[in-house]
């Protein structure tokens, strides 16, 4: 097991390099650059060459590359052009408001989607599973930001329960306050992205209670008189979580992509908005930065769905 | 031309769901004209008496309507965007200028400036009691830092501006070659309160605030001294507890959310009266609920909102909507040259596809700017007449008649030129005879927009061009520019974009011989002359200044290489509690005017 990971490892090296030259050559590739579209009539256009040449941005790619590996190892992913503050800080405060949320939405979810897989599961057919399929699927349909901004509306806006903007509230101060205002801030977005993100669970729970259900184990089991409340605990619900298992990695590291809707709409500094600004800027360092965390996220992803997968279910155990 | 107004396609789906979803869509009543179909206020006359213990306990809440966070660069020589500019508002923003109605600097502001124009100086004195929001005094050496960082080889500011280079010692500063500016001296030491300017040319546009030969800040160089220059915008003294010279101090700064406000008691003006004050930005997916669910004060006077906004909140009866036209304008731009980058010079060409003036004109009466400013912009936007914007009351030509639609007009023009249908052809060919297909290049933006692009190549084909999408469909913002900015490019023959204006309003480094920002290269002597003229020894008479304007302005409307497109006003919602609100230029004011006349929004 260990010698397995560890070649898993040992393989993500050359990924992350090939992927970093990818990355940085496709970024240098779109049209623009960091000061296009940034012309303010007073300011000289010698100003921006100047600015371009000395951040480097007139040298061969491969100059540029490698002056950025060298920096990568001194822990130094370069400053952003539009933020002007070094992109480490930057991304870490971003993470932080992402990662909080991202959480928060994901035990939610579990929360409300594992009960609601096993039980439509167990009632297969009848109305509260009718009652739980029509309402994944009506959540699945409609689009996430119409959720978001019809939330907002009515409970931030008509009703006032929530606060619509930002993390955090300017007025908090001491460590409990701070706490208490940002799980504040988390909570509208955070329980709309777990009602309106339940159907992948559900559903897959759904259909391998149904499975289980009928196989030998579990008539086996009825047969020795195990009560049936045990058996969906013991048997089924621990069998049926396998495909869940199975993305369970990519869920714990994509915990910090972020969504660019939810950030939009509640004013909230995530990594999403990040990103996507970062892309119509041309902020190299912050794009080159990000898509290097992100590959190297989902990388360890695999790695850890396969890790869960295997501690879950000893029969496909890698060796 | 900020970055901020490119559109994501994303976001922009998002923005028209979100008011399709919950608008109540009442139909808009206004009436069409060449100028605004709406009058908006500057001010908000206010007539209730102020509610003391409101103005001393609630707190005044403002909101910045904006899709991102804000960059939290509170230094207005290192910010680049409006964003932060309007967040650190009430700190005064370090300005050393008090300005008149028509932006011309004036007696009683931070600082009192002098032209000498034999000596070819300026002289900018600082008032005696002038301190910064930690009790230090402001110095003349706070008065000279700024250009320091402006120009510091290591520097990251975008604002240098080439007309620096008229200050003494500074292109050598600039370029490393010198360890201080020696055309800036201190005649009472660096801790006094006067710094001199020398220059080798004093001009009228010195005048006025804005312009790009003076900057018009100050910086704490006391606070911030022992910040290298290249890492200013990312220190705390910029960034988390910056210090300022005007009517409020900073609390607190939650990076890209919000900032909180209270009275600078060192401040020399005018008290600010509301205790507290807090910027909050607000998605501008929902400002409009915000708005109406009675959240906020008012939006940050500066921030642009739309037509489709004010069409939502006009009707609200607990707020008014203030504004004035904005210091932009929409244009159309014909390319018509190339950049020479060996002699730094655009020069016009007599042979390229747009160089014929009847057809750049005939183009224009082609497009109906009335009615699609009217569908759109809601009344808040307006087909423009000239390219200067009537924020600038003096200089705006109102009697210009700019291109209203007339498509006779454009159909004579044309044929009189030798653009005529060949051979049972759909469309016109050149006088020569050959094919002409007219390339127009647009940002992807609002599917407003895309509509308002869509009505244009309509007008255009309906007088027989045969007009295209470059690419075939609108271009995203930096391929747009990176295209535009080529020295020569033939993928746009015609383009619309925006100029976004400082508070004076020469052209020179959009419309002059030399400015690489005159992207569709027109150039003639009369051009170069009139704009001359708006600066010559002459212009120091006012009477002459405005004319030079005018004619300038009339030229530019005859010639149509560069065409206005359209106005709008800068404008916000502002709640019926508030008093004393006035974005007028000439409140030099604007914060510590404010006070409550309730404790609640009303």
């Amino acid at each position: 097991m260990w010698k397995t990971i560890l070649r898993r490892i040992l393989i993500m090296i050359p990924e992350v390099i090939i992927l970093s030259i990818l990355v940085f050559l496709l970024a240098k590739a779109m049209p623009g650059d960091p000061f296009t579209g940034s012309i303010n009539p007073k300011a000289d256009p010698q100003q921006i060459h100047h600015l371009m040449k000395i951040n480097g941005l007139y040298d061969p790619w491969y100059q540029q590359y490698w002056h950025w590996v060298v920096h990568l190892f001194h822990g130094n992913l370069g400053n952003s052009y539009q933020y002007q503050e070094p992109v480490t800080r930057l991304i870490s405060g971003r993470a932080a408001n992402t990662l909080w949320l991202a959480l928060f939405t994901m035990i939610l979810t579990y929360a409300f989607a594992l009960p609601m897989g096993v039980y439509a599961g167990r009632h297969e057919g009848k109305l509260p599973d009718t009652i739980i399929r029509f309402y994944t699927y009506v959540t699945y349909c409609i689009p996430f930001f119409v959720i978001l901004v019809l939330g907002i509306w009515i409970f931030g806006y008509v009703f006032g329960w929530f606060p619509t903007t930002g993390s955090i509230s300017s007025s908090a101060s001491g460590w409990l306050s701070t706490i208490g205002s940002r799980f504040y801030h988390i909570l509208l977005p955070g329980i709309l992205g777990a009602l309106f993100g339940t159907v992948n669970i559900v559903q897959y729970l759904r259909s391998e209670v149904i499975d289980a259900k009928s196989s030998d184990y579990v008539r086996t089991a009825r047969s020795k008189g195990v009560p049936s409340k045990d058996i969906y605990r013991h048997h089924i619900f621990r069998n049926s979580l396998l495909p869940i298992a199975a993305f369970a990695g990519y869920s714990i590291t994509g915990l910090l992509n972020g969504s660019i809707f939810t950030e939009t709409v509640f004013s909230y500094p995530g990594m999403g908005l990040l990103f996507v600004n970062s892309i119509s800027y041309r902020d190299y360092t912050v794009i080159t930065a990000l898509v290097l965390i992100y590959g190297i996220l989902n990388l360890l992803g695999t790695l850890l769905s396969d890790i869960i997968l295997s501690i879950v279910d000893p029969r496909i155990r890698i060796e | 031309m900020d970055k901020k107004k490119l559109a994501l396609s994303a976001m922009a789906v998002l923005a028209t769901v979100s008011l399709a979803a919950c608008s109540s869509n009442k139909s808009s009543s206004s009436s069409s004209g060449t100028n605004a179909s709406v009058k908006l206020a500057s001010a908000y006359n206010n007539t209730k008496p102020t509610d003391k213990s409101a103005t001393n306990n609630s707190t005044l809440k403002v909101a910045e309507p904006n899709d991102s966070p804000f960059q939290g660069i509170s230094d207005p020589v290192l910010s680049t965007n409006s964003e932060d500019a309007d967040v650190f508002s009430p700190s005064g923003s370090d300005s050393l200028w008090k300005v008149d109605k028509n932006y011309k600097i004036i007696d009683g502001g931070l600082a009192n400036q002098k032209i000498n124009r034999k000596a070819k100086t300026v002289t900018i004195t600082l008032r005696s009691d002038a301190k910064w929001s930690n009790g230090s005094k402001v110095t003349a050496k706070d008065i000279e830092y700024p250009y320091e960082v402006i120009a510091n080889p290591k520097t990251t500011s975008q604002q240098y501006s080439a007309d620096f280079n008229h200050i003494k010692g500074m292109a050598a500063y600039h370029a490393g070659k010198a360890k201080t500016i020696s055309g800036i001296t201190f005649p009472d030491g660096e801790k006094g309160r006067t710094a001199v300017l020398h220059l080798d040319k004093v001009t009228p546009a010195m005048q006025y605030s804005g312009n790009s030969f003076i900057w018009s800040t100050v910086e704490p160089y006391e606070y911030i001294k022992n910040v290298p220059i290249a890492k200013l915008a990312s220190s705390s003294q910029v960034r988390k507890n910056p210090i300022f010279t005007g009517p409020y101090k900073l609390d607190k700064v939650v990076e890209g959310e919000s900032t909180t406000w209270s009275p600078n008691k060192y401040y020399y003006g005018k008290k600010a009266q509301i205790k507290h004050i807090s910027i909050n930005v607000v998605s501008s997916n929902n400002i409009d609920k915000a708005i109406q669910s009675k959240k906020y004060d008012f939006t940050v006077p500066a921030s642009v909102m739309h037509g489709t906004d004010y069409k939502q909140l006009k009707n609200l009866k607990n707020y008014k909507m203030i504004g004035q036209p904005a210091l932009s304008y929409d244009y159309f731009g014909f390319n018509v040259g190339h950049y020479d980058t060996k002699t730094q010079k655009n020069v016009m060409d007599k042979n390229s596809k747009m160089a014929n003036k009847s057809l750049r004109q005939a183009m224009m009466y082609a497009l109906n700017l009335d009615a699609v400013t009217k569908k759109f912009g809601n009344g808040i936007t307006w087909r423009a007449n000239t390219l200067i914007p009537p924020i600038f009351t003096k200089y705006y030509d109102a009697s210009a008649k700019g291109f209203p639609l007339n498509i006779k007009k454009a159909n004579k023009l044309l044929t009189d030129a030798g653009y005529k249908k060949r051979n049972g052809s759909k469309w016109r060919s050149d006088p020569n005879g050959k094919k002409l297909t007219i390339y127009f290049g647009a940002m992807t933006g609002t599917s407003a927009q895309a509509a308002e692009y869509q009505d244009y190549l309509q007008q255009w084909h309906k007088i027989g061009l045969n007009v295209q999408f470059t690419g075939g469909k609108t271009m995203e913002m930096n391929s747009f520019y990176s295209t535009l900015q080529q020295p020569k490019q033939s993928k746009i023959d015609v383009y619309a974009a925006a100029w976004g204006l400082s508070s004076e309003p020469t052209p020179t480094q959009l419309y002059g011989e030399d400015a690489t920002y005159n992207m569709g290269h027109f150039v003639s002597k009369k051009n170069t002359q009139l704009i001359n003229n708006m600066n010559n020894d002459k212009a120091w008479n006012e009477s002459y200044r405005t004319k030079a304007f005018k004619e300038w302005q009339e030229y530019m409307n005859d010639q149509a290489a560069v065409a206005p497109g359209s106005f709008s006003y800068n404008w916000g919602p502002v709640n019926k509690r508030v008093k004393g609100f006035d974005v007028g230029p000439d409140n030099n004011e604007f914060w510590s005017s404010l006070s409550l006349t309730s404790s609640s929004l009303e």
